[in-house]
C-alpha cells in the first residue's frame, strides 16, 4: 500500500514538474518575429492548415548545437510533407553577445540553415511556450493544436539513440494519427531570460 | 624499502600534478545514491556539466559547503557532459581539469546513460543545474532547480543537521 500511495506520489511531482510547460492540447501561441538572416518579419498563425514545428535554440549552447545537424535533416525531410520549421533564438544579447542577430545570421548561413532563425527580443515567446532550454521543440498541427513537446531525440549520439521524440510526433500528426509519446524531457542549457 | 621511497614520493607528486578530483564513471542512475558516504547525516546531489552556465557559476559554492560542512555532509556531483557527442576519453578529461581548477575533491559522477532514465530516477525535467538535498535514510528533503542560492542551502543543510555548524 505504501509504494502504491509513493508510485502516485512521485507521478504527481513528476507531472508537477512538467506543469508550467504549454499543455497538449492547448492552442499554439502566435508570434511575428524577425529573422535574423534576411531582417523580413515571419508570422506564425496557428490553424493556417499547415504542420508546424516551432523550437527553441541559441548560438552558445553545446547541446542545442550538437542537435543543429540532425534538426537541419529533419527539416528537410519533412518539408517535402508540408512541415514548417521555426528556429527562435530567446536569449538576451545584451548579456551573452553570441546571441546578437549578427551573430545569428552568421551561424544560420554558416551552418544553411532552411527554416527561419527568429529573434525572440524580450523572450516573451519562449514563456509563452513555456519552454525552458535549448533545443526544445513544439510539434503544432494543422488546426493549430499542440501535439508534441520535449526533446528531438533523447540522445544527441546517434548510436545511443532509443527514441526519436520529434520525428515519432510528426509521423502520427502527418497520418492523422495520435501522437503516442506527447511529451518528453528536454535536456539542455537553460534559456538565458531578457530580464 | 627505503630504495622505494623515491618512486613513491614520484607517484605521490604526479598524483599530485594530476589534481585530486574524483570521477567516477556510470550509467545506470540508480546506482548514483551508491556514491554518497554512508556516514553522512545529509546527502546533496548536483547535476550540472562544463557547458552549462548556471552550473560553473555555482561550483564555486558547492565546494564552500562541502568544506563547511565536512563528514557530516556528502556531495556528489552527476556531470553530463557525455550528453554532448565527442571522444569520451577527452570529454572526460575535460570535466577532470575543470574539476582541478575548481579544487572539487568531492565524488562526482561521469554520467553516460540515458537522459530519461536519469529524468526518471531524479524526479526532474531535464534542466540543469538542479541540486536535491536528502536525509541520511535517502528521503528527499529539499531541490533546487536553476542556480544554487547558497544561503538556502546552508540554512537548509544546518536546519537538518539540528542548528550544529
Amino acid at each position: 500500500m505504501k509504494k502504491k500511495v509513493l508510485t502516485i506520489a512521485l507521478m504527481f511531482l513528476a507531472v508537477a514538474a512538467l506543469a508550467d510547460e504549454l499543455a497538449i492540447g492547448a492552442k499554439a501561441p502566435a508570434f511575428s518575429l524577425a529573422n535574423a538572416v534576411d531582417g523580413k518579419t515571419y508570422a506564425f498563425k496557428p490553424g493556417d492548415g499547415k504542420i508546424s514545428v516551432v523550437f527553441f535554440t541559441c548560438n552558445q549552447c553545446p547541446y542545442a548545437k550538437a542537435f543543429e545537424p540532425r534538426l537541419i535533416e529533419i527539416a528537410k525531410q519533412y518539408a517535402s510533407k508540408g512541415v514548417t520549421f521555426y528556429a527562435i533564438d530567446s536569449n538576451d544579447e545584451a548579456r551573452y553577445a553570441e546571441e546578437s542577430l549578427a551573430n545569428m545570421k552568421d551561424r544560420a548561413l554558416t551552418k544553411g540553415y532552411p527554416y527561419p532563425y527568429l529573434k525572440d527580443n524580450d523572450s516573451s515567446i519562449a514563456h509563452a511556450y513555456g519552454a525552458r532550454v535549448t533545443p526544445h521543440v513544439y510539434v503544432i498541427d494543422q488546426k493549430g493544436t499542440l501535439r508534441y513537446r520535449g526533446y528531438v531525440d533523447d540522445s544527441a549520439r546517434p548510436e545511443e539513440r532509443k527514441t526519436t521524440g520529434l520525428t515519432d510526433a510528426l509521423d502520427a500528426v502527418i497520418a492523422n494519427k495520435t501522437v503516442a509519446n506527447t511529451e518528453t524531457r528536454a535536456f539542455g542549457c537553460t534559456i538565458k531570460w531578457k530580464s | 624499502m627505503r630504495a622505494y621511497a623515491p618512486f613513491a614520493a614520484f607517484c605521490l607528486s604526479v598524483a599530485a600534478a594530476a589534481g585530486a578530483a574524483n570521477l567516477v564513471e556510470l550509467n545506470e542512475p540508480a546506482k548514483i545514491a551508491d556514491s554518497f558516504s554512508a556516514k553522512a547525516a545529509v546527502r546533496v546531489l548536483n547535476v550540472w556539466a562544463t557547458w552549462c552556465v548556471p552550473c560553473v557559476e555555482e561550483m564555486n559554492d558547492l565546494g564552500t559547503i562541502s568544506n563547511t560542512f565536512g563528514t557530516q555532509v556528502s556531495l556528489v556531483g552527476v556531470s553530463l557532459d557525455d550528453m554532448i557527442p565527442g571522444d569520451r576519453a577527452v570529454t572526460k578529461r575535460k570535466v577532470i581539469s575543470f574539476l582541478d581548477q575548481k579544487k572539487i575533491t568531492y565524488t562526482n559522477i561521469y554520467y553516460r546513460g540515458n537522459n530519461d532514465a536519469l529524468g526518471d530516477t531524479l524526479r526532474f525535467n531535464g534542466e540543469i543545474p538542479i541540486t536535491i538535498v536528502y536525509d541520511r535514510t535517502g528521503r528527499e528533503v529539499w531541490r533546487q532547480q536553476g542556480k544554487l542560492d547558497r544561503e538556502k542551502a546552508i540554512g537548509q543543510i544546518r536546519k537538518m543537521l539540528g542548528g550544529k555548524r
